[in-house]
Order: structure tokens, then sequence, then C-alpha cells
């Protein structure tokens, strides 16, 4: 018996930096840390109305949070785009609100730059998960979409894991729970799971619904694999998709 | 049942930590083996200087413990997850019978060019569909002849089911290569888990 402690430690450091340093590592991270975002952008969003709707009460109503913070601090109604400008002047004239002093503006400044800069990040990760999976998988990126990708990269754990499920498998991908549910009370099976967020799949009915995911797995399963044999197969199999859902939303019509 | 470095006072479970020679709390509601110990398990298979495979090692809680107890031996965990291997990895770094391996437990040959010897334990706590088999492939390769294993089985991760028939079902594969020795339910600790162990046919 001999134990030669260098090597295991040796092995395992390189295997360590070689697999945390994938694509598909930094894909799903990325994720993980941009879709809790909106929670804490939100959070602080109502953190921060408890001292502005003083000033600005309803304000919220009109500006989405990004246009509020920017408002905050330049206090200008300019760059806005809306039709609510009327509304939102006689909310901001001060006739039943307070005034800021030197410090509350301070910390109204301070707490909306933290807001944006988040607003940034999260757009900042957005981006480069897009660009990680258009890069390394152009088809997967097309079919999918870079929310639904990220997060059948998240449940899998890397695009050769989810290489080798059958379509089937893809189409309940993160629908476990409720997959195991349906059995036990022997109804009917779910049909999706995070494909059931797929854009393509808003404006058709439940059956159709059923229908273009059981579809959409079918292509993401061979998106997925002429992506890691570096084929190229999209405009393709985009075309048929899309051809696909005109056809059941003229059928939905009838 | 008495083991050079495990302490029992006070209905807690503690060992001499191998380092500091200190009594250190093993927390059972983080460690399935000290909850099976709480549950009333008479026998755990290891000495002093055990050679134990662990599969399932994650961060090192529960094998770090077992490093106390096999002071004079060898314990190599098996992960497949990096992230949880990085810091087992600096776990290892600071107790000199500890090992790690990153990679799949499903694929044994994978690290036999690390271990050519026979260990006398293979504990398993790695929460797959396939425990079972999984633990079996192990043995075939690395247990001694009447070496022991101490499986901890995850019930939810093999399916939905009833606990009992999934319990049921799992214990006659086990049997079939292993003789039970012991078995115990593991709540209040761990809900749907079973700890077993067995010796090798
Ligand atoms: C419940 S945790 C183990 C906790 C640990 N035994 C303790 O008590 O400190 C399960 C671990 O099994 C690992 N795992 C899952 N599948 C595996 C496989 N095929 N091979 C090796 N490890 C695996 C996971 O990465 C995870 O770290």
């Amino acid at each position: 018996m001999t134990i030669n402690r260098e090597l295991f430690f040796k092995e395992a450091q390189e295997k360590i930096k070689e697999e945390l340093n994938t694509t598909d590592q930094k894909i799903i991270l990325y994720s993980l840390i941009s879709e809790k975002l909106p929670k804490n952008i939100n959070e602080l969003f109502e953190q921060i109305r408890i001292i502005t709707d003083l000033k600005y009460p309803t304000l919220d109503q009109y500006l989405t949070i990004e246009e509020y913070c920017n408002f905050l601090l330049d206090n200008s109604l300019e760059k806005l785009n809306t039709d609510k400008k009327k509304e939102i002047e006689k909310i901001i004239s001060g006739e039943i609100s307070i005034t800021f002093d030197q410090n509350e503006q301070k910390l109204v400044d301070n707490f909306s730059k933290n807001i944006l800069d988040l607003i940034v990040l999260k757009n900042d990760l957005d981006q480069e998960i897009s660009n990680l999976l258009k890069e390394n998988y152009p088809n997967f990126y097309l079919i999918a979409t870079p929310k639904i990708a990220s997060k059948m990269l998240q449940i899998s754990g890397s695009i050769k894991r989810l290489a080798k499920m059958p379509a089937s498998t893809i189409q309940l991908l993160g629908s476990e729970k409720s997959f195991f549910k349906a059995l036990k009370l022997s109804k009917n099976t779910p049909k999706y799971g995070v494909l059931y967020n797929h854009e393509i799949l808003f404006d058709l009915n439940k059956k159709n619904k059923a229908k273009m995911a059981r579809m959409i797995a079918n292509k993401i399963s061979i998106a997925v694999k002429s992506d890691l044999n570096k084929n190229n197969v999209s405009a393709d199999l985009y075309e048929k998709i899309i051809r696909k859902k005109e056809e059941l939303l003229n059928l939905q019509k009838k | 049942m008495i083991l050079k470095n495990l302490i029992l006072d006070s209905g807690n479970y503690y060992t001499t930590d191998l380092n500091t020679k200190k009594k250190r709390f093993w927390d059972p509601n983080r460690s399935k083996i000290c909850a099976g110990l709480k549950k009333g398990i008479n026998m755990l298979p290891i000495t002093t200087d055990s050679k134990v495979l662990y599969l399932g090692s994650a961060e090192g809680y529960t094998i770090s413990y077992i490093s106390d107890l096999a002071d004079n031996g060898v314990v190599i965990g098996v992960d497949i997850s990096p992230i949880s291997t990085q810091k087992f990895y600096l776990l290892c770094k600071e107790r000199n019978n500890l090992l790690p391996i990153l990679a799949s437990a499903n694929e044994p040959d994978s690290y036999k060019h690390l271990i050519d010897f026979k260990v006398d334990l293979i504990i398993q706590d790695v929460a797959q569909k396939n425990q079972v088999e999984i633990l079996k492939k192990n043995a075939d390769v690395y247990l001694k002849e009447g070496g022991f294993v101490i499986l901890s089985l995850k019930t939810t991760a093999i399916s939905q089911g009833k606990t009992e028939n999934i319990i049921n079902k799992e214990v006659e594969k086990f049997g079939k290569d292993f003789n039970i020795v012991e078995k115990k339910r593991l709540d209040p600790f761990e809900k749907k888990h079973i700890l077993i162990i067995g010796k090798k046919k």
C-alpha cells in the first residue's frame, strides 16, 4: 500500500480549477446571482420610499424604479418618456409634502445610487450570460432564450448532462416536485417545467402550450447536441418553431 | 460501544480533535452518522487505524469527525462538486490523515490510480437515485473481504413513494451484497432517512 499525498492534492487542485472555470459554471453562477437581484432591488426600493413617499406621495405609480431613482438624484423630468407628466408635476409640486433637509437629501442620494448600481449590475450580468451563451452555445441560445437556457444549465449542472437527457426530461426540467405530486395523486402529469416561462408560449392556450412545449423541448435537445458538436443548424430549427407557433395561433383564433 | 476518540457526555457526542486533542462537539443535526449514534446505533466499525473511503464528503463536516476517530489511519473523501471540494481540500491540508478526490462516485475506476489498496470501511452519503448501486460498485473495487459499509439512505432522492416501501426495496438490494449489521431511522434529526451498517458478504 502506497499513498502519494502530493498526487491527491495535485489532481484535486487541477480538477477544481478546471471545473470552476468552465463556461457552464460561469453561466450558472451569474444566473444564480442575477435571478435574486430583482428581489433585493424591490426591497431596497420599498425602504427608500419610507422617506421619499412623504415628499412625493404615489410617485412610484408613474415611474419605473430606475426612473424614480434617477429623478431623486437630478430632480428633473426632462429625460422621462411618459404621457403622465401632468400628474407627476402635481405630485412633486409640494402641495401636501414635506421637504428634505440636507441630511435627508444626502441619505436619499446615497440610497438611490445604491439601487441604481444594483440595476446596472443586474443588466451587466444578464448581458454577460447572453454573450456567453451566444458565443458558446448559439443554437441553444436561440431556441431556448438566455433566461430559460441559463435556468436549464442551473438545474442540470452542465450542457453535457443536458445533452444526455431525452427531450421528455428537458420538457419537464424544473418541475420534479410537481411531477412527483402528480404521480402520487395520479392526476395529469405536468406538461412543462421552466419551459413554461418561455416567451413563445405566452399567448397560447393551455392545450397549445403543451404542444408547443413538447416541440421546443425537442428542438432544444437537438440544439444542445449540435452546439456540443459545433454544428450550425439554428436558422432552420428556429423557423420551424415560429411556423408551428403561427399555425397554433391561427387554429386558436378559429 | 467503546471507540478511542469518541466521547459520550450528558447525551451528546464528541470526538478528540486529531490536531488539538481537544474535545469537539459532533452535531447530530448536521451529521447523519452522529444522528445514528443518538438513535442508538451500537457499533461504529471504525478503529484508530481504519482505512476509510467516504463517498459524498461535501465540505467535510462529517468526514472531519471520521478523521478524528481514525486518527492513525487514512480517510479519503470523494465528491462530485468542485465548489464543495474547494473547502474540503483546505480541510485536508490541515489533517494529515485526510485526502480529497474530485470525481463522481458513480465511476469508481476514475480514481483507481490513486488508491492501490483495499479499505476497511466505505461510508456513503451521496443522496442519489442509485445510492445502493453506487455503494456496491465501490465496494467491488475497494472494500476488503469482510469490510464494512455505512450507508445513509435518503429516500426522497429515490422516489416520492411511501418511505417504508422505498426502504424495504433498497434494504433488499443492499442485502444481496452485505449482511445487515444495524439499521436505524434518523427522525427527528433527518426525516425520511435511514442509516444502514453492513458487512461485505
Ligand atoms: C448530503 S451531502 C453529503 C454531506 C456530508 N456527508 C456530511 O454529512 O458532511 C451529498 C453530497 O454528495 C455529493 N454527490 C452527489 N452525487 C455524487 C456523485 N455521483 N459522486 C460523488 N459525490 C456526489 C454532493 O455534491 C454533496 O456534496
